[in-house]
């Protein structure tokens, strides 16, 4: 089995989809002739021409909106966000057209969002964001967030062959530092959560990014058993997944990228609190970025973005409860 | 809110002319009681703070009463007059209910009763708790390593594990434990365990009010299943009773002095003979996640090791029910005893073909020969009357007559 | 700045040669129920059947009706709230549209969208949304699939003036003009967004804008079903050519409020009577007379469907509350649109024609 990178498992997914299925259509800023600002699509316009991967101009609402016009004349539609910061000028199509559609008049809207999001470079504020949770309060939109190379590709696939919108977090930090082995060719990843590590003392549930954080923080915590759930799909949420590593660990921690009002781990917290109560021997505690806008210069910005150091506090102090 | 007098009047409403207006006033009434009006001509003239506008009758008819004069504001969807309808076809359908709050398709979790907290100044977390209760532990005999001397999960846990070494179990005794030698005597006289046995029935009877209740069933569809899936009866009993318990869980309860706990699992029990030696009740845990070809191996699992001596503790433990099944001797019907502190026990008889009357979709009655069995209810009407111990009956004879 | 009024003659004339009798006749009945069906709408929104706002097309039919009368089966329709009679063209009946108005299970969304927010994908229409105009971008979305897919169909979108303002609006001019795609825009300039009038919406006449983004852009008499016919047959064949996409604006005249709940007290009268004057069903009427049509029986028809489609939309049942959460996600496959009715004879007659 190969080993890629998670860009590659990335480019990798799009070029079989495109090999596999004549409807679908690349679309984004700069994918074509240059390849894509992250060179996710490096020379793709040289297999699959012009036409199915497709330079447009600069407009997110355009993007969406006509590729909500494509799929629901049969195509299928995989819309790249240069940053996913940028989803925001596209947000009344995703939410109002797309996300809506087909409760209203039946109508299934099979596009792709890709939206690479997150920080850790300096990006600023406009390129740093993890918007998931405007998303998940949207009805009719799916979102998962792969944090492996191999969830990357079988997510995506996933993502092209569903009938519904899906916004698909890929996290631009993950890009190269990433790596692990990719089955090849055409295999869809389910939207659940995977248990990354096993553990019995304590689980850290996180997704993107984070994994990778929870991971390194929790190799060893005074020897404590850590578990580390990927959460993977955040809409559908794998409730199953999440109540029963609270019902094995009793300890909970939750990871956010994103700022940490109504931030997805805010959503898992609620449902603990709800179904999984009785299982709880420690209140659930959630490490997340303070709501600001994502800083610039390094020192800031890594004050704010949950860190190794930060999670493992945060485990050590929940463990000794 | 029509009474009878109204029945077959017809109510004209205000009207909400936009989503923001609430009210509306009468500037003007068009008729009088005992006028004709035809359906859609206009009947009131009416203001509101977006548009004046005209009201049309909804039916032609009679103007029988004006209930709202001219000045007055009133509320969108009061009612302004009544029409007898006549000759002008059928009256319109009154205005459609409005949509009640939705709850559809959000099932809501059973929130479990709370547990004593034992002592006062010290508070035990939800787990804690509940592995307290189902092993009958007293919490302030434990001693704390969480945070001030909290108590954690892995506190219970050992707790129960260095216990578990010299408790006996709480229900049924294993029969492991080493014979105290022979009482003296005429070289008769019961077993130790046959003893310990006699003693929890005893009790059973002494503490509940026992009352049992049959129904007849019919097997056809089970014995056609097992016989395609190589099982026994019992395994299908076994689910169809689990499947009865989430539907009437009164009876998959604890009843200890006062204290009544209902319980979301199904831990069932069932009873196995060991035949000189009297007999034990092995505990499927969590039996509710197992389909029935799971039921019957773990049951056939813990059979086995019953007879072979190799229960655990554990084994024994946190039975929420319990099924008895004596075998095909032929005996059609029994009286079983409450396993302690659950609060009901089913028995399961022989399976024996007899004549019985069928009905066809016609309504034809006939004869036809069917496998027919008498399962037994013991229950607890301490805890619960004899309707419902009908209905889980007659839930779990629904079950057994729709198996696929 | 002011908007151009097109000279009704000329576009009439041109008309005639891709027109049948039997077509014009459609054209009139298209707009008859139209208004026939919004007026017992507006009468049952008064007695309290019909929930929520209710928005009208009145003085605007030939708008919708003469522009979906040149649509093909093929083609893909993004209709908006004043444009009923397109969806009867397609083939809507209109019990299902009044079932819809009242919010029954019926209607075309089973009560999930209110009024004119429903699009029957059966026959290739979607469903607005409120915010406008969005669906420029679909119909665009649309014609570049048909372009990529080397299809001979074109889109096409309804939009009033006051949506011009927003960047969508220019992100679809924009996108259609660059990738010279098959759309056809028109342009319902009804002379007011609500209670805004254009003076304070505009700088130019927007049909200038089409220039701007590279396309065709033509002003046409909304009141004149034939000359809209005409106007959108024409940028279909533009279209269907490889020529790119059309912009039509519309020149009518909004008689009724915004809703049902406005009065529109901002409107001069004189502004109203002039227009009142120049009433699309009212000229459509008087061409078909004096080509000797029976126009009364005609009303007559139209009447009694609409009378008929009341009597079982009011018995049609509410929906179930218990489905109301049900549909969110799309389960199985994902089933693009369907094709649509298209009555006009040039349609059935040789491909030369279209």
């Amino acid at each position: 089995m190969p080993t890629l990178t998670y860009l590659q498992a990335i480019s990798a997914a799009l070029r079989d989809e495109l090999r596999a299925d004549e409807r679908v259509l690349l679309m984004g800023e700069d994918i074509g002739v240059f390849g894509g600002a992250f060179k996710v699509t490096d020379g793709f316009i040289d297999e699959f021409g012009p036409d199915r991967v497709m330079d447009t101009p600069l407009a997110e609402s355009g993007i969406i909106g006509t590729a909500i016009g494509a799929a629901v004349v049969g195509m299928r539609p995989v819309c790249e966000m240069q940053f996913s910061d940028f989803i925001s000028c596209g947000f009344d199509q995703l939410v109002n057209v797309a996300g809506k559609m087909h409760y209203r008049q039946g109508l299934a809207v099979p596009i792709t969002v890709r939206l690479p999001s997150g920080g850790g470079f300096s990006g600023g504020p406009f390129h740093s964001q993890n918007p998931e949770a405007w998303f998940m309060h949207a009805p009719g939109i799916k979102v998962v967030a792969p944090s492996t190379a191999a969830d990357a590709k079988g997510l995506l696939h996933s993502a092209i062959r569903d009938p519904n919108p899906v916004c698909f977090m890929e996290h631009k930090h993950l890009y190269r530092r990433v790596k692990g082995e990719v089955p090849s060719g055409v295999f869809e990843t389910p939207f659940t959560a995977r248990v990354a590590r096993p553990g019995s003392d304590l689980v850290v549930m996180a997704y993107g990014a984070m994994v990778t954080v929870a991971l390194e923080a929790t190799e060893d915590v005074d020897g404590a058993s850590v578990e580390v759930l990927d959460l993977r799909s955040l809409v559908p949420l794998d409730e199953e997944a999440i109540l029963d590593s609270v019902a094995r660990c009793s300890k909970v921690v939750i990871v956010d990228e994103a700022n940490s009002t109504c931030a997805a781990g805010a959503q898992v917290a609620a449902l603990i609190a709800e179904k999984g109560f009785e299982d709880l021997d420690g209140p659930v505690v959630r490490v997340a970025t303070p709501d600001v806008p994502i800083p610039f210069s390094p020192p800031l910005e890594q004050a704010v973005l949950p860190g190794v150091e930060r999670v493992r506090g945060a485990c050590r102090e929940l463990l000794a409860y | 809110m029509s009474s009878s007098r109204t029945e077959t009047l017809v109510d004209v409403t205000m009207p909400q002319m936009g989503v923001s207006v609430a009210e509306g006033t009468i500037v003007a009434w068009r008729v009088e009681p005992g006028d004709r009006i035809e359906a859609d001509a206009t009947i009131a003239e009416i203001s509101t703070d977006k548009i004046d506008t005209e009201v049309p009758a909804p039916v032609s008819g009679v103007v029988a009463e004006i209930l709202v004069p001219v000045e007055e504001t009133v509320s969108v969807g009061t009612v302004l007059a009544r029409i007898a309808p006549a000759g002008g076809g059928a009256p319109v359908a009154d205005r459609p209910p409005p949509l009640d709050g939705v709850t559809a398709g959000q099932a809501r979790t059973e929130t479990p009763s709370p547990s004593k907290t034992g002592n006062g100044h010290r508070r035990y977390s939800p787990v804690v708790q509940r592995i307290a209760t189902e092993h009958g532990i007293d919490l302030s005999q434990i001693e704390g390593t969480g945070r001030d001397g909290r108590v954690r999960k892995q506190d219970v846990l050992a707790f129960l594990e260095s216990a578990a070494a010299e408790e006996p179990p709480l229900h049924i005794e294993s029969p492991y434990r080493p014979e105290p030698l022979a009482p003296a005597g005429d070289g008769g006289g019961l077993s130790r365990i046959r003893r310990q046995i006699g003693e929890h029935m005893k009790r059973s009877l002494d503490t509940t009010a026992t009352c049992t209740t049959w129904i007849e069933v019919d097997m056809s569809r089970v014995e056609a299943a097992r016989a395609r899936l190589g099982v026994t009866a019992l395994s299908f009993v076994a689910r169809a009773t689990i499947d009865a318990l989430r539907e009437h869980p009164a009876l998959n309860a604890w009843l200890e002095d006062e204290r009544y706990t209902r319980h979301t699992e199904v831990n069932l029990g069932i009873a196995v003979s060991l035949g000189d030696d009297g007999l034990i009740v092995p505990v499927v845990h969590r039996a509710h996640e197992l389909s029935v070809e799971g039921l019957a191996a773990r049951i056939r699992d813990l059979a086995d090791r019953a007879r072979a001596r190799q229960l655990t503790p554990d084994d024994v433990r946190g039975g929420t029910f319990t099924i008895t099944n004596p075998g095909q001797y032929g005996s059609i019907m029994a009286t079983p005893i409450i396993n302690l502190p659950q609060v009901g026990i089913l028995d399961l008889e022989a399976v024996i073909k007899r004549p019985v009357v069928v009905t066809d979709a016609e309504g034809n009655d006939s004869i036809a020969i069917r496998p027919m069995t008498i399962l037994g209810l013991s229950w607890d009407h301490r805890a619960l009357d004899g309707a419902l111990s009908a209905q889980f009956l007659a839930t779990v004879k629904r079950n057994l007559e729709s198996v696929a | 700045m002011a908007t151009h009024t097109a000279e009704p003659a000329a576009d009439g004339a041109a008309a005639v040669e891709h027109l049948t009798t039997e077509d014009r006749i459609w054209l009139l009945r298209a707009m008859l129920l139209m208004r026939g069906l919004e007026e017992r709408a507006m009468t049952l929104y008064r007695q309290g059947k019909v929930p929520g706002s209710f928005y009208d097309g009145y003085g605007q039919e030939a708008v919708s009706a003469g522009a979906a009368f040149a649509m093909g089966p093929e083609d893909r329709l993004c209709i908006l709230h004043r444009d009923l009679a397109a969806h009867l063209i397609r083939g809507v009946t209109p019990t299902r549209i009044l079932a819809q108005y009242m919010g029954r299970a019926t209607g075309i969304t089973g009560g999930r969208d209110g009024n004119v927010h429903f699009g029957d994908r059966h026959l290739g229409c979607v469903g607005m949304v409120s915010m406008l105009p969005d669906m420029m971008l679909v119909a665009t979305g649309m014609a570049m699939a048909f372009k990529l897919r080397g299809e001979r169909r074109c889109a096409l979108t309804w939009f009033g003036d006051g949506s011009t303002s927003r960047g969508d609006f220019h992100e679809a001019m924009n996108w259609a003009g660059v990738q010279k795609l098959p759309v056809v825009f028109v342009l319902e300039n009804n002379q007011y967004a609500y209670s805004t009038p254009l003076e304070k919406q505009f700088a130019v006449d927007p049909v200038e804008r089409a220039a701007a983004y590279g396309f065709v852009g033509v002003t046409v008499d909304g009141n004149d079903a034939e000359a809209m016919f005409e106007a959108t047959r024409a940028a279909r064949e533009r279209a269907l050519a490889g020529d790119g996409p059309t912009l039509i604006e519309a020149v009518t005249m909004r008689m009724h409020g915004h809703a049902a709940h406005d009065d529109m007290k901002y409107v001069p009268k004189e502004q109203v009577e002039q227009w009142r004057k120049r009433d699309p069903i009212e000229r459509q009427e008087a061409r078909l007379r004096s080509l000797g049509v029976d126009v009364d029986a005609v009303r007559a028809e139209v009447k009694a469907t609409i009378d008929a489609a009341a009597e079982e939309a009011l018995a049609a049942p509410m929906p179930d509350p218990a489905t109301a959460v049900d549909g969110v996600f799309c389960e199985g496959e994902a089933e693009p649109l369907g094709d649509g009715n298209a009555p006009w004879s040039g349609f059935t007659r040789s491909e030369a024609v279209a």
